[in-house]
């Protein structure tokens, strides 16, 4: 079963807005692979263009080889589980699951044996004949999955179905959908807004902007390497210094970001003396030690203290201004750094230059909100 | 159009409901009613004389009507009569339609609707014909009024309009008291506190909340009680006289009686219009549009 | 505050005599019919009979009459239902210019009075070769009865949920199955509801029947006809059945209702 999914300069206008800029990509089959961006980032239309609910303006879109443009909908080997689930509110669970293969004009007995089959696969076995009005959240969500999987789809298309769900609920079905995707080796494509579900659950991940994909790479590159300022804002959290360039070697490179001390970290592309630049830094990569802790280039004064749990989060404001997120673990026995951190006083920081990214551009990015913006005002 | 129907519901069932829907309005609305109009602009011709040259386009019904000092009477108190039994259906209903939307409990509002409904699941006639006996000479409300002593001698109630008027009151009030109820309820009940609790009295209050916010009820309301008074023929037919003809019993002699249809059509059309105009004029001065008026 | 309590006294007052207004002429009506007096009245009470009920039974003209409207009550649930439903089914699917001259025609029936579209659907159809009878009856019903079917139907599909739609095709459904077996089921209440109600309007039509009825005399104009001309207490015991008839369908329909609310109300209940 061939489940390979290619874009071939798929593009999407509606009167003169872009909702999808030419795009072109290659999902491998029995690939689990995300849509990320937040809403209105054309994730859902690329969706039901793959689906078929939509055609769109230009490019093509291939199955397992074949091209599906003028294919509609009801046939596409694809099936989709939508954000609402969508189950026919006046079947039974086995209706439900039977009703892409009764359509399909199969046989009674056969339609049934399939549907105990998926039942058992989604371990809500015996629940045939219920109403799906009597369901759980998490057991209609199951059922949606059956039904989708009964038309044995090349192809499964999942749009944000975990979002009405409660948080622990949410966390369970992750592995769940993680486990029957590799049990059925069907491709799945997924969109989410949320990127604890795009990373957890992905093998590769297209972080998408404004109808443009930023970058598509494993989970792990994609929080280590962001390829643009947006996936370094949007993914996970961070810390932006801007500045420009002073030094260049090789991939590490040096700017100058108004602070005390030069900074420098990994760029992803070659950058020229003189360029305006961004250094990106994750709260968790900063070193934290005692104001008297003269290995640490960096000072400053905590401002606030959240406690997370695990981790202790300080917004520390460096003496040149920017105010930057630095996540310590907590440490419980009380004698670690953490016990001597106080709003107020005064701290040492620093950070390992392979942990850092420079990108260039020294504006942040519009959309990525998520980013503790320190621009520095020099 | 033809393009979103396809989209959602494949060629055949397209086919279908474009076909049904074109049987329906141009079939059955507007072809009949053009052709009405038609023949209200040609004269009373034999079958043979159709098409020959006495086929002319002609004003002469309507020259007719206007030459009909009678007829016009017979036409204006339809209007008037109309008008009253509109305006007093109004008034009936305002206080009932409020009780059921912000006094009564919703389990007493769900009995006193489902109360209301059940006199007009029976037919017009029947519910004309119950007054019928309760007006007659001998009848129940004059033996009633002789035994108060408010009367000495029986009242003849079916011989003048006010048989007529009580009847169709009666017969026409769920058109009025649903609209306004629907309306009436949809107004959020803080704001009628709100403008007692600021020192409106009863009056002022329905006066600058309730009824300015049930308009669009009131509207639909009074155009529908109004086009089924003009309209109505059950009514004036068994609970008036001779002498209180309606404008609709002139229509259904033309047709039945003077065998001159060309004539009915246009004594028909002046009616149509009339109707046509009275809601014309209704929703522009309640500002409210037919979307309103379809609930 | 007395103005209050006066308002809700007088509110009190008013609701006790409207709905005495709204009965006592059914009642008198009804207790007619065992008055054994020639003429149909209470005043005087001449004894209690049940006459009334057999000489309805022996009359030929109400059982022809009766059988007539029921033909033409089966012809416009027909007629009427398919038309409103597609109607409806239109005017959820289309937007654009068009639509609200043609949502305009498709209430105009409503808004216009039953004696004209009685008058030009005889006058159209006569052009058709088709004259007065059972079949014109039918099309002239429907001309205004599919627009009450049409407001059922859209109040219902207003609040349908479109993905079922785009689930059933994406299952692998044509659209004629996705109409079928989603689309339909959904709408059945509302259909049901609806041709209960297009049944009632035509048993208890006059207007327009009136002028299209030709020879095939219907219930109402039979009863219309014996007021004016030889009325006896036997139309108050038609009357009578009529009315228990009716409010018996009203009950059944109201308790089915009710049953499937609740029922609807348990299911949500322990999920």
């Amino acid at each position: 079963m061939d489940g390979r999914v290619s874009l071939d300069r798929v593009a999407m206008r509606f009167g003169d807005f872009t909702a999808i800029q030419p795009t072109s990509l290659e999902i491998q089959s029995g690939e689990f692979f995300s849509f990320l961006g937040p809403s209105g980032c054309g994730k859902t239309t690329l969706l039901n263009i793959i689906s078929g609910f939509l055609t769109p303006s230009e490019g093509k879109v291939s199955i397992g080889g074949e091209e599906m443009i003028r294919v509609p909908v009801n046939r596409r080997p694809t099936a989709m589980i939508f954000q609402n689930l969508a189950l026919f509110p006046l079947m039974s669970v086995y209706d439900n699951i039977e009703f892409g293969l009764e359509v399909r004009g199969v046989d009674r007995s056969a339609r049934r044996r399939k549907a105990d089959e998926l039942l058992e696969l989604v371990a809500l076995g015996g629940s045939g004949h219920k109403p799906v009005s009597e369901l759980s959240g998490g057991q209609k969500q199951r059922i949606a999955i059956a039904r989708a999987l009964a038309v044995e789809p090349r192809v499964l298309l999942l749009d944000e179905p975990l979002s009405a769900l409660d948080l622990k609920l949410r966390q369970h079905m992750r592995t769940e959908l993680k486990a029957i995707q590799r049990q059925t080796g069907i491709t799945f494509i997924y969109i989410t807004h949320d990127q604890g579900e795009a990373l957890t659950m992905s093998d590769r991940v297209a972080v998408m902007s404004a109808g443009r994909i930023e970058q598509i790479a494993d989970p792990m590159t994609l929080y280590r390497d962001p390829a643009t300022a947006f996936v370094a804002g949007f993914v996970g959290e961070n810390n932006r210094l801007a500045g420009h360039v002073t030094a260049a070697d090789g991939e590490l490179v040096t700017l100058d970001a108004g602070l005390a001390v030069a900074v420098s970290g990994r760029a992803r592309q070659p950058l020229a003396v003189g360029d305006s630049a961004s250094l990106y830094v994750r709260p968790e990569q900063w070193r934290v030690g005692t104001p008297d802790d003269l290995r640490l280039p960096f000072s400053g004064i905590v401002q606030a203290e959240h406690f997370e749990g695990a981790w202790l989060t300080l917004e520390v404001a460096l003496d040149s201004g920017p105010t930057l997120r630095v996540q310590v673990p907590h440490v419980v026995t009380g004698d670690g750094v953490d016990a001597q951190l106080r709003v107020g006083g005064s701290c040492r920081l620093d950070y390992s230059p392979r942990e850092a990214v420079v990108l260039p551009g020294a504006e942040p990015s519009p959309e990525a909100g998520e980013v503790a913006d320190v621009a520095a005002t020099a | 159009m033809w393009q979103q129907l396809h989209n959602r519901f494949g060629l055949p069932l397209t086919m279908a409901i474009v076909g049904l829907l074109g049987v329906w309005l141009i079939l059955m609305v507007l072809l009949p009613q053009w052709q009405m109009i038609d023949y209200s602009f040609h004269p009373s011709l034999l079958p043979s004389e159709r098409g020959g040259e006495k086929d002319v386009w002609t004003l002469a019904n309507y020259v007719t009507f206007f030459h009909n000092d009678i007829h016009l009477a017979i036409f204006f108190k339809t209007i008037w009569s109309s008008v009253l039994v509109t305006a007093l259906t109004l008034v009936v209903s305002y206080p009932l339609a409020y009780y059921l939307a912000k006094v009564a409990t919703p389990g007493q509002a769900a009995l006193c609707l489902l109360l209301l409904i059940v006199p007009f699941w029976i037919n017009e006639i029947l519910r004309t014909f119950a007054w019928y006996i309760i007006f007659a000479f001998r009848g129940p409300l004059n033996e009633l009024l002789f035994a108060l002593g408010l009367i000495d001698r029986p009242i003849r109630f079916l011989n003048g309009d006010t048989g007529v008027l009580v009847g169709m009151v009666y017969a026409y009030i769920l058109f009025m008291v649903f609209p306004l109820y629907n309306a009436i309820e949809s107004l959020d009940g803080n704001q009628i506190r709100a403008a007692r609790d600021l020192g409106a009295g009863w009056l002022r209050t329905h006066r600058r909340i309730v009824i300015p916010h049930a308009k669009p009820g009131i509207a639909t309301g009074c155009i529908m009680t109004f086009m089924l008074a003009a309209g109505s023929y059950a009514v004036p037919a068994l609970l008036g006289s001779p002498g209180s003809r309606w404008f609709t019993q002139i229509i259904y002699n033309w047709f039945f009686e003077g065998g001159d249809w060309n004539q009915g059509a246009a004594y028909a059309f002046l009616l149509l219009a009339l109707c046509i105009l009275f809601v014309t004029l209704v929703m522009r001065i309640f500002k409210v549009g037919l979307g309103d008026i379809a609930k | 505050m007395t103005s209050s309590r006066f308002f809700s006294w007088a509110l009190k007052a008013y609701l006790a005599i409207f709905f005495v207004y709204l009965f006592l002429p059914l009642i008198i009506m009804a207790a007619a019919t065992f008055n054994d007096s020639r003429f149909p009245t209470v005043t005087p009470w001449s004894g209690t009979t049940l006459k009334w009920f057999s000489a309805l039974w022996a009359d030929s003209g109400m059982w022809s009459s009766l059988t007539n409207s029921l033909l033409v009550a089966a012809g416009v649930l027909c007629l009427a239902v398919p038309i409103g439903v597609a109607s409806a089914l239109f005017l959820t699917t289309v937007e654009g210019r068009g639509k609200s001259f043609i949502y305009t025609l498709i209430l105009s029936p409503l808004l216009t009075p039953g004696v004209i579209i009685g008058i030009s659907s005889l006058i159209f159809w006569r052009g058709w070769g088709l004259n007065g009878g059972i079949l014109l009856t039918v099309i002239a019903q429907s001309a205004f009865i599919a627009a009450y079917v049409m407001l059922m139907v859209t109040a219902r599909l207003q609040r349908f949920d479109r993905t079922l739609e785009r689930a059933a095709l994406d299952l692998g459904a044509t659209q004629w199955q996705m109409f079928r077996r989603v689309l339909l089921p959904y709408l059945k209440p509302a259909i049901l509801s609806a041709a209960v109600l297009a049944f009632l309007q035509s048993l208890e039509n006059y207007n327009t029947t009136l002028f299209v009825a030709g020879y095939d005399t219907t219930l109402t104009i039979y009863i219309a006809s014996k007021v004016r001309t030889g009325l006896t207490p036997a139309v108050n015991a038609l009357a009578l059945l009529m009315i228990l008839f009716t409010v018996g369908l009203a009950m059944i329909y109201e308790i089915k209702r009710r049953r499937e609310a609740n029922v609807a109300r348990q299911r949500i209940g322990p999920a």
